[in-house]
């Protein structure tokens, strides 16, 4: 096995891996502000798949895939809009209301795909972008830096979104709204309103997550193109603990196992397929398992807020 | 700018709650540098009001003035804007953030969190009040105690000057309600005014200037402390004689029913919960467990009640061994069980009084006849309970879940003594039961020790356990730091005792 | 309110998905009461009608038949999406029940359902495929997948400049596995020191999933790609950014949206299967027959992109050809995978 492994072919696992993780680390970037300020939203995949169509859709009519990432980013805020409607303003049980959102983007995005496309039509969708000098770096340069700007994207959202839970005072509001309501409530911090906010973020982040399968990967469009990652994004929350750095190591874990069962299926090492394609899954498992430490779930998640009715 | 309060005043406030009438034009007031106490037995209308000024509810009549002038407060933000800070009953502190993060918690409007200036200021307000707390602490590592100083910190920092603490020494050691009362009074000194809803007398006695008893929801007494007694204020409250219950000097324990042996048990966060218990309790005898909750008191009553795996030790129950029995063997070996959470464990809140009755003998004779249940048993056996216990309730069909606390603590209380045990455990069988129905539970706690249970009772109440126990034991992170005939206790010790203090208590 | 929400939001999903679920060809439906003897054709599709795949290769065959019979004569009912058995099993038996003739189940899973439902409607024919067992009311379709995999097989290796074929499979079962394992056996017929290599998405339908495999397989070297099932386009599209590199697709003729990469295909005629089902019918046979489709009766075809055709060695045309006729006389037989 080490003789069919030279650089070129570890080079191409890695970059693919990366390649891989972009629309699970924009999917669960997004649900984790959602989940940090006390809403799970189920609804990803749905969501994931609305913003694939759209991003198709306006790629294909403008011919421009950035027309493709803004359809994508305001279609996902929209459907992040309902979330928020269905399970904050009508406080309706955010497990039903996020597999409804599933149920609606899937049946949606395929019955608009049928009415305004048709059959199947391919695009021309983003272009990687070698970064000057950073993608000259031996080994790395071409890995990191030799991608399309939404995997730039997902990898900058990464400290990005530490920064902004940690450091700034809306996520300081964004924390206590998903693990003590209440308090935030008496000091004035509006918590439908933070959980809007998230929704509508996590929203548009599946959107382009979505999007960056249509315009990023496939430059094309079918139906169910989503195939489950919105759920293995979520996933990835859980196995991040809600940590931007925790969810980049999870989605990279499980895209890098990907990447490396599809080579070591092409390159004909005797390894059972079947046991090949769910080694990505093995792998984060077992990840999963033997990981120690305290698991922070924001105390919040799931439950609607309602100011007491008796003190 | 915050404008300091130099008087408030609610007059003629009444609220009403579907079906409950919660507040009936109370007019209470109170001006700067005063502690003024409102006092009330469980649903007299306490919480509602303090609720009300602080702008979480809006009164269907009444009004609000501050220094002479009306003003209308309609969300807790503007509660604060007035100067009015509040320290609710359970505590509204974020567990995973740090102190910091928690008294600034919405007040940050900048784009970034200033930290560095907002500890500066905290350490300033500290300093003021001789309060010491880390500010870069999270709050989930603090002591209940420091947890409420926070939240003390949380309203000055806000330049509140007129403080409502709910019950605030309710979840105290006696050392820590010690330091609050001082703190209190020096805050007071300090030209501030300070509103404190409690039941406990004797330190409503010890704090306060002035006392505004409310009952049913009215204000049936408005007087000063030193005005008058701890008998005065109890008969305000309650509209009736009190009669304390005291255990008779007569003490004659009979054989063990009940023995632990250094006991061990994991906690729900895997620690070791119980860290080596041994306790024997006697025939005839009430055995009292003191400490502040959460050092292993759930777990020792789930332990005894088979609801949790020992993982070192040996229990024995009317002389057999217990420690791998099942919950029903152990039931049907004498083990009467009253637990903490009576309304989820003690109870099914949806049955019928007349099912959570019979819930621990519903397949025996005489409820059962071959599995068939015997509706006319059944319904007198439950009548005559419900009579004998006083249970307030419309009728046997009326949903237990539906009663107030003390009819659900009555209706486990007749179940589980009339299946006459040999051992009884009873956890914080009086938490938030008022003061009549504590009074009720204490004399039929009594009467089953002079029938000849050994009784358990767990307890943060020291006026509870050294008026009915005849031996405290001290509970602290999972041992037994001291076991003592009641006689050789008092307050001061079992405190420092529950703070884990062993030499100092022993002197 | 909230419920008046709950409402709309189910009402949204339940037209999102029949919206794009059922359709029924209303021209046909439409036509005047003359009593015109009709064939009524139900068909049921795992994926979609317009899947450039498995899928619309039926939804094709069957307009042809339409056209060349006359609107007048043959309604055409579809329902799409129905990967799960239990849900296709549901829309199956609607159909007998509207006393539609002729049910097309269009996948191997569905022949336990089939089964089942087959015998309340004694009078109406069922068809599912690829399969081969048969009730007195069920015909079971079989492409012989492999004799055009074969052939796509030397064509790769007599083409093929780097030396590595690669093949995209989706899960290793069906027709999937017959026409993977032709093409292994004609790349090794074609060109000794040529390999073919096999990798699995573990889906049907996982566009992106087959995409990214083809970038894999490129990059480990393959420059003529193939694979089956309605996830083949990703793998297709995936091929058609590159340069240099082909495309051999197989179901049906993919090379309209990628012209300058697919350089033949293996096309099914499922217009003679259907028609000699109606035909069959007509003489009173309902089912209970395996039928073949085969290069030899013209139920398969290869077809050859006329735009690149300077891309294939003309030695490899002829081999092609030449493996072509030995199959349709018997003198070749591909041979199919072990179990």
């Amino acid at each position: 096995m080490e003789g069919v492994m030279n650089s070129a072919i570890i080079i191409s696992i890695l970059a693919t891996g990366i390649r891989l993780a972009t629309p699970y680390l924009l999917a669960a970037l997004g649900e984790m502000f959602t989940q940090r300020s006390g809403v799970y939203n189920l609804g990803v995949e749905g969501i994931m798949m609305m913003g694939a169509f759209a991003g198709f859709f306006a790629t294909l009519h403008s011919g421009s895939p950035l027309m493709g990432i803004v359809a994508s980013l305001l279609i996902g805020a929209l459907m992040g809009l309902l979330m928020a409607l269905v399970s904050v303003t009508f406080k309706a049980e955010q497990g039903i209301s996020g597999i409804g959102l599933y149920m609606l983007g899937w049946g949606l995005s395929g019955l608009l795909y049928r009415l305004y496309v048709g059959g199947i039509t391919s695009i021309d969708g983003l272009k990687t972008i070698k970064i000057p000098l950073l993608s000259d770096i031996p080994f790395l340069g071409p890995i990191i830096f030799d991608q399309n700007v939404l995997v730039y994207t997902a990898l900058v959202l990464v400290p990005l979104s530490g920064f902004i839970l940690f450091k700034t005072s809306w996520g300081l509001n964004v924390r206590a709204v998903g693990n003590k309501p209440e308090a935030a409530d008496t000091l004035g911090v509006s918590v439908e309103r933070i959980r809007y906010q998230c929704l509508i973020l996590g929203g548009m982040l599946a959107g382009l997550a979505g999007a960056f399968l249509t315009i990023g990967q496939a430059n094309m469009y079918a139906d169910n193109i989503t195939a489950g990652r919105g759920f293995i994004a979520i996933a990835l929350v859980y196995f991040g603990r809600w940590s931007p750095w925790g969810i980049l190591l999870g989605s990279l874990l499980f895209s890098m196992a990907d990447s490396f069962q599809s080579m070591v299926q092409v390159l004909g090492i005797n390894f059972p397929y079947e046991l090949a394609v769910i080694l990505p899954y093995v792998v984060t498992i077992i990840a999963l398992a033997i990981s120690f430490g305290r698991v922070w779930a924001p105390a919040a998640l799931g439950k609607p807020f309602q100011r007491g009715t008796r003190g | 700018m915050v404008e300091k309060i130099q008087n408030l005043e609610m007059s003629g406030i009444t609220k009403r709650f579907p079906g409950v009438l919660s507040n009936n034009n109370v007019n209470i007031h109170i001006v700067a540098g005063e502690v003024l106490a409102i006092l009330g037995e469980n649903g007299a209308g306490k919480t509602t009001l303090m609720n009300i000024l602080y702008g979480l509810y809006q009164p269907e009549a009444g009004t609000i003035s501050v220094n002479g002038k009306s003003v209308r407060i309609n969300s807790p933000s503007e509660a604060i804007q007035l100067g009015i800070g509040m320290v609710h009953q359970h505590f509204m502190l974020v567990p995973t953030l740090t102190v910091c993060e928690n008294v600034i918690l919405g007040l940050s409007k900048t784009f970034l969190v200033d930290l560095k200036t907002a500890t500066k200021r905290i350490k300033e307000i500290m300093d003021r009040y001789g309060l010491a707390i880390n500010p870069e602490a999270y709050v989930w590592q603090l002591s209940v105690g420091e947890q409420q100083r926070v939240e003390i910190v949380k309203a000055l920092y806000r330049g509140a000057n007129l403080l409502i603490l709910d019950e605030p020494t309710a979840v105290l050691t006696p050392q820590e309600a010690k330091e609050l009362i001082l703190l209190l009074k020096n805050m007071s000194a300090q030209g501030n005014s300070i509103i404190l809803i409690s039941h406990k007398l004797h330190e409503v006695m010890a704090v306060s200037d002035r006392v505004t008893v409310l009952r049913d929801g009215e204000v049936c007494a408005d007087v000063n402390t030193q005005d008058t007694s701890q008998e005065a204020l109890a008969k305000l409250m309650v509209g009736r004689d009190m009669a304390p219950c005291k255990r008779d000097g007569k003490f004659s324990p009979g054989k063990p029913v009940l023995e632990l042996q250094d006991v061990f048990a994991k906690g729900d966060m895997g620690t070791n919960a119980l860290a080596g218990v041994s306790l024997s309790i006697r025939e005839g005898e009430i055995l009292g467990i003191a400490g502040v909750s959460g050092n292993g008191q759930k777990e020792l009553a789930e332990v005894i009640a088979g609801l949790r795996k020992v993982s070192k030790g040996k229990l024995v129950l009317n002389g057999k061994e217990s420690t791998k029995m099942s919950p029903a063997k152990i039931i049907e070996q004498g083990l009467g069980y009253i637990p903490e959470d009576r309304l989820h464990v003690g109870t099914i809140p949806s049955f019928s009084i007349w099912e959570n009755l019979i819930l621990k003998d519903h397949n025996k004779p005489p409820f059962a006849k071959r599995s068939l249940l015997q509706n006319r048993v059944i319904m007198s056996h439950g009548l005559s309970l419900v009579e004998k216990y006083g249970i307030k309730t419309p009728n046997l069909e009326t949903p237990t879940g539906r009663l107030s606390g003390g009819n659900i603590q009555r209706v486990i209380l007749a179940r589980e003594i009339t299946r006459s045990p040999v051992a009884l455990v009873a956890a914080y069988p009086t938490r938030g039961v008022d003061i009549g129905a504590t009074e009720y539970l204490h004399s039929k706690l009594l009467e089953a020790r002079s029938n000849g249970i050994g009784v358990l009772l767990i307890s943060e109440d020291l006026e509870e356990l050294t008026s009915i126990c005849d031996r405290i034991a001290v509970l602290y992170e999972g041992q037994i730091m001291k076991v003592m005939p009641v006689e050789e206790t008092d307050e001061r010790i079992l405190g420092l005792l529950m703070a884990g203090i062993v030499e100092e208590a022993s002197i | 309110m909230k419920r008046v929400l709950a409402l709309i939001l189910a009402a949204l999903t339940l037209l999102a998905f029949t919206g794009c679920g059922t359709n029924t060809n209303k021209s046909a439906e439409t036509t005047p009461a003359t009593k015109v003897e009709k064939v009524r054709i139900a068909l049921v599709l795992p994926a979609t009608v317009d899947d450039l795949a498995w899928g619309q290769s039926m939804v094709e065959g069957l307009k042809v038949v339409q056209k060349t019979m006359g609107a007048d004569k043959v309604e055409i009912a579809t329902s799409e999406k129905l990967g799960s058995a239990v849900d296709a099993g549901a829309a199956i038996r609607q159909y007998a029940t509207q006393g539609y003739d002729i049910i097309l189940a269009h996948g191997s899973q569905y022949q336990s359902v089939l089964m089942d439902i087959a015998k309340d409607f004694p009078k109406t024919t069922f068809a599912y495929g690829s399969g081969f067992a048969t009730a007195p009311n069920i015909f079971a379709y079989d492409p012989q997948a492999q004799d055009g995999g074969y052939l796509l097989g030397i064509l790769a290796a007599m083409t093929t400049k780097s030396g590595i074929v690669g093949i995209i499979g989706p899960v290793e079962s069906g027709d999937a596995v017959k026409y993977n394992y032709g093409v292994q056996q004609g790349v090794a017929k074609g060109k000794a020191d040529v390999k073919s290599r096999i990798a699995y998405t573990g889906s049907f339908n996982d566009i992106v999933g087959a995409g990214n495999l083809a970038k894999t397989q490129m990059s480990a070297g393959a420059d003529i790609l193939t694979g089956s099932s309605q996830q083949a386009v990703g793998a297709m599209r995936a091929v058609a950014e590159t340069k240099g590199n082909y495309w051999l697709s197989t179901d049906m003729d993919q090379s309209s949206i990628a012209p300058d990469h697919v350089l033949a295909a293996q096309v099914y005629r499922w217009e003679k299967v259907v028609t000699k089902i109606i035909d069959l019918r007509k003489q009173g046979t309902l089912g209970g027959q395996h039928l073949i489709l085969s290069l030899a009766d013209g139920t398969i075809e290869l077809k050859y992109n006329d735009k690149l055709a300077d891309k294939i060695p003309a030695e490899a045309k002829a081999a092609v050809e030449q493996a072509k006729a030995d199959i349709i006389s018997g003198k070749l037989k591909v041979e199919l995978p072990k179990k």
